[in-house]
């Protein structure tokens, strides 16, 4: 690395805001531009198609040009299949993901918070084997322990059951992963034993003191959980039978793989408007709280 | 020592869970392996202790030998190509300060991890259809994406649209946390744009960098939703995935001791390439 | 002149029917358990839910719990799963005929001859009861609807050529060629379904194909069978010449090429016509028609072969397997239930009385409105009794089915003839079922 003494005056100051160190220019070049743009068109083209597609028909699905829309709009029409489809069940399903998705990513940002707390802050016997071992299971293929939970589920009657799908996702090793980072660079460990001197409970530091300095990780952990939770579909699959405990992704299936194996009444593009719907809320919360998100990921990645 | 039980009680949450979802699962699956299925005449089959033959099959089964070829053919084509354009993206969106542009093509990078995979590969299975792919009717060509001589990249290329923006926004986001007094440095120094890229922030990306490569080696392991939706629309073979070999050993055959001893299999070969990959690295850097 | 003279012949066709058929629909169902009870029920059928009701009100004691967990292989996973774990079927499951003896074979159907189906068997079309009771003496599930083999054909596009509705396979192809002369190659005659075993083996049904067969304690598995070979190797030669497309079924590119009037016949099951309905709505409506499938031999009754179609099976899981017999015999035999499912979902029914039934035979709905107000259920009822009754399939057909689109995609390739296609298919399949333990020539 380089090193100079960091205290030459060199810089020139931007009249305004100070310019990020390192990040004098203040537009891309052409090229870039070009790069951008060009990346850009690759990741949102298919979701254009999207736009266009909840528009149209099925009849106009297979007859117009993809990339557009035609008329009449179909839109109204496919909105109102949506929501009252099988007796209005999609927003059973809207709400279900919100539930599940909401109470895995608390659920597992805490345990992930109290568990990477443990492993930054203390040392105790086998914590090194067996941080190793949470942390390989993130390879074990999800298809590997569907059929075993499920067995497990049946022996304690949760099949069916709202706990189903909740109780595993709220076990994120990763997350935990990803908290013992950012416990071991936002809590400094003088800090903790300062508090303990002035004689805070166990409790206390970690509730009052240390979850504060950590909020982005919280965060992180929060959204991954959330999406993950989100997107799930082959816990779902297995562990639930009842239309009205679905999720989104499953309840989209299924309908896709109604319209597929009978052909009598497709609904595609009733789908496409249902997928649309289905990932707005991930979108509101990448935007809402990206920011945290962002910082959060790699001060731990950095780290590693 | 008042401390040791402290960390068991904060542990205890996520140790329970861990326990009753990931390991009594994976003990059930490897408890399941060493089952086979016995038949004899029309009756239904019975299960009976195989000791490792299902093992012994999987490493004799040339389809689920060719099934992990074609991931590490992901490895080594998909992976790497995905991961150079998201630090690419990520080295010209940290070049320029903050800004509205910059903001909208973070935010359009990124969309496509949200749409669930079941989803993107019902889309995509849309935009590969032959005469109906907007793609085909813009360029005027024909192209089957959906052949079974390329149909191993098209899946590449689902998989890299959903996920080369989230790869991205990781990396970038590695880069905005650098402190600014390095740059600051170098740029003292008299370092040009393309030695600070070179010499300053790729070498700080490397952990970001390795951190992406784990999940994409973990996460090219599992594919399934892309092959599987696109199924119907064509020749998708059985072993185009371990995952969709395995999915159907259990759901279409029946048979869940070898389907259980082919998922105990993929997650050996996931660990091992993992660590093989971060021993490599580490050594680099050390 | 023209319409007046096809209704009447559908007429005469349905009379006919009526006559031929001496047992009515709506036999005497087995007395009802008492108490209270219910049932779960996995169907993917549009609208089942409103069939239901009926049961529900002639048996109010028993509920009906109905779940769409996905058509197909979607609805199988879970079955499969919920039989391996021994808990969790439902009571009552839909299952196509071809896929029986795979979940007969995981022990977890109940015979339902125990619980009097076996006197219910003169009330379905002869070769339905085949494929529920392969022995003869078990009867896996009740058969719930079918899919006989007929030509759908645009009219329009026919008559703008000159070609007359083939008769023969040798009419077809002298029409396919001619198609594709005068179109200069725009029009594809017909197509092959690339991707559905089941198709192309109703095709080869018809001419009296047989796959499997049940021999002594063992299977004896014959998919390059001479039936299927000529039929392989009569479609390959219209692929290779231009005259046929291979376009994948119920895909963009297909309901495309149908609506845009690129594709002028196509052998569907008698469920298709409704997927023409509500895929293509306005577009091609009216122009389509249906006609008897092809024949090997000119002149002789019309044979044909079966494509989907499915079952209800009991589950051993079922607390009450004697009213989950009761009600899959009801859903599939009562007047009521096969009028419902017919409109709700366009089912074609496996009822031999139901065939006839009034609903079946309206024009001015769909399917039989968008193909021009002809009263299709006449001409697939004709189908329906003109299917081989001893086609079997084995337990491990579900691989089979897989394999079949791996051996046509080399053969499209023209890696394989038709001939090396279909031994391989034997080979790759025979070796499978012999991995797996079933004892197979």
């Amino acid at each position: 690395m380089t090193t100079t003494n960091l205290d030459q005056p060199q810089t020139v100051k931007t009249a305004q805001a100070p310019r990020p160190p390192g990040r004098p220019r203040q537009g891309f070049s052409p090229l870039q531009w070009a790069a951008l743009s060009l990346f850009c068109i690759y990741s949102l083209l298919p979701l254009w198609w999207v736009l266009t597609t909840m528009t149209k028909s099925n009849g106009q699905l297979y007859s117009t040009f993809g990339l557009w829309f035609t008329s009449p709009s179909n839109f109204a029409e496919n909105v109102q299949i949506l929501f009252t489809r099988d007796n209005g069940i999609f927003l059973r399903w809207l709400l279900n993901s919100i539930l599940y998705a909401g109470v895995s990513a608390v659920g597992s940002m805490l345990f992930a918070a109290m568990g990477g707390y443990a492993f930054s802050k203390f040392r105790f016997r086998g914590s090194g084997p067996m941080f190793n071992i949470i942390l390989a299971t993130i390879m074990v293929p999800s298809t590997a322990l569907a059929l075993p939970i499920f067995l497990l589920m049946q022996k304690i009657g949760l099949i069916n059951t709202y706990w189903a799908v909740i109780l595993p996702s709220l076990v994120n090793p990763f997350g935990l992963y990803l908290m013992r980072l950012f416990w071991d660079a936002g809590f400094p460990t003088d800090l903790m034993e300062a508090a303990r001197i002035d004689g805070a409970s166990e409790s206390k530091i970690f509730w009052q003191l240390g979850l504060p300095l950590v909020r982005g990780g919280l965060v992180t952990v929060a959204l991954f959980s959330f999406v993950g939770a989100w997107n799930n579909f082959f816990l779902p699959l297995v562990v639930v039978n009842r239309d009205t405990l679905f999720p989104l992704t499953l309840g989209l299936s299924v309908w896709n793989q109604t319209s597929v194996s009978s052909g009598q009444d497709p609904i595609y593009t009733v789908i496409v408007l249902g997928a649309l719907v289905s990932i707005l809320p991930l979108i509101i919360a990448f935007l809402s709280l990206g920011r945290y998100w962002q910082g959060g990921l790699t001060s731990g990645a950095t780290k590693g | 020592m008042r401390y040791r039980t402290t960390p068991w009680l904060f542990l205890t949450p996520f140790l329970l869970a861990f326990t009753a979802f990931f390991i009594a699962p994976v003990g059930y699956a490897v408890y399941l392996s060493l089952f086979i299925k016995k038949r004899s005449g029309f009756g239904p089959a019975q299960n009976v202790f195989g000791g490792l033959e299902n093992y012994l099959r999987a490493f004799q089964d040339t389809a689920f030998l060719q099934s992990l070829g074609n991931i590490l053919l992901f490895l080594a084509i998909q992976v790497p190509i995905m991961l150079i354009v998201a630090t690419a993206m990520a080295l010209i969106l940290d070049s320029v300060k903050s800004g509205s542009a910059q903001k909208f093509f973070r935010t359009a990078f990124y969309l496509p991890y949200t749409v669930p995979g079941v989803i993107a590969g019902l889309l995509w299975g849309y935009l590969y259809s032959k005469n109906l792919s907007p793609l085909n009717q813009i360029t005027g060509l024909k192209t089957d994406f959906l052949s079974s001589s390329i149909l191993l990249f098209s899946i590449g290329n689902i998989v890299t649209w959903t996920w080369t923006g989230y790869n991205m926004i990781t990396l970038y986001a590695a880069l905005q946390n650098v402190p600014g007094d390095i740059y600051e440095a170098a740029r003292i120094d008299g370092a040009s744009n393309w030695n600070l890229t070179r010499y300053i922030k790729l070498p700080l990306l490397r952990p970001a960098l390795t951190l992406t490569a784990i999940f994409s080696i973990i996460g090219t392991m599992q594919i399934f939703s892309e092959p599987f939706v696109l199924r119907p629309l064509g020749y998708v073979p059985d072993n185009i995935t371990p995952n969709t070999y395995l999915y159907l050993a259990v759901a279409r055959d029946g048979n869940f001791g070898y389907g259980a001893a082919l998922a105990i299999i993929m997650a050996l070969f996931t660990l091992i390439f993992s660590s093989f990959f971060l021993r490599n690295v580490r050594g680099e850097t050390a | 002149m023209k319409k007046v003279m096809l209704s009447l012949s559908a007429l005469s066709i349905s009379t006919l029917l009526l006559a031929g058929s001496a047992l009515a629909a709506d036999p005497a169902f087995p007395k009802a358990p008492s108490g209270n009870i219910t049932l779960e029920v996995w169907s993917w059928v549009p609208g089942l839910d409103k069939t239901v009701a009926s049961f529900e009100k002639a048996y109010p004691n028993i509920k009906i719990k109905i779940l769409n967990l996905g058509g197909g292989p979607a609805t199988y996973t879970k079955l499969q799963t919920a039989i391996k774990a021994g808990a969790g079927a439902p009571d009552v499951a839909q299952v196509e005929y071809g896929f029986l003896p795979a979940f007969a074979d995981t022990g977890g159907l109940a015979d339902l001859s125990k619980y009097g189906a076996g006197d219910y068997e003169e009330y379905f079309v002869p070769w339905t009861w085949g494929q529920v009771s392969p022995d003869g003496k078990a009867v896996y599930a009740i058969p719930q609807d079918t899919g006989p083999f007929a030509m759908v054909y645009r009219n329009d596009i026919l008559k703008k050529y000159g070609v007359a509705v083939p008769k023969t396979w040798d009419e077809y192809a002298k029409a396919a060629a001619t198609v594709k002369t005068k179109s200069k190659g725009t029009v594809k005659f017909g197509n092959f379904y690339s991707t559905f075993a089941p198709w192309f083996m109703a095709l080869a049904w018809a001419d009296g194909g047989q796959f499997f067969k049940r021999d002594g304690d063992g299977w004896i598995q014959n998919l390059n069978n001479a039936s299927a070979k000529k039929v392989l190797n009569y479609w390959n030669g219209m692929i290779r010449r231009g005259e046929v497309g291979t376009l994948a079924g119920f895909s963009a590119d297909y309901w495309n090429a149908a609506g845009a009037g690129k594709l002028a016949t196509n052998m569907e099951a008698a469920w298709g016509p409704g997927g023409y309905a509500g895929s293509l709505g306005t577009k091609s409506a009216g122009m389509w028609r249906a006609a008897p499938l092809p024949q090997w031999t000119a002149g002789g009754s019309i044979k044909s072969g079966n494509w989907g179609g499915s079952s209800n099976v009991v589950t051993t899981q079922s607390k009450n397997p004697q009213a989950a017999t009761l009600f899959a015999l009801w859903l599939n035999l009562s007047s009521t239930a096969i009028t419902a499912d017919w409109n709700n979902g366009g089912l074609f029914p496996a009822s031999d009385a139901g065939l006839a039934l009034p609903a079946l035979a309206v024009t001015s709905k769909n399917p039989s409105k968008f193909f021009g107000g002809q009263n299709i259920s006449a001409v697939y009822a004709q189908a329906s009794r003109g299917v081989n009754v001893n086609f079997e399939w084995a337990p491990w057909f579900p691989f089979v089915n897989d394999n079949y689109t791996k051996q046509i995609d080399r053969m499209l390739k023209g890696q394989l003839t038709p001939d090396q296609a279909l031994d391989a298919w034997q080979a790759e399949s025979l070796a499978y079922a012999k991995q797996n333990g079933f004892t197979v020539k």
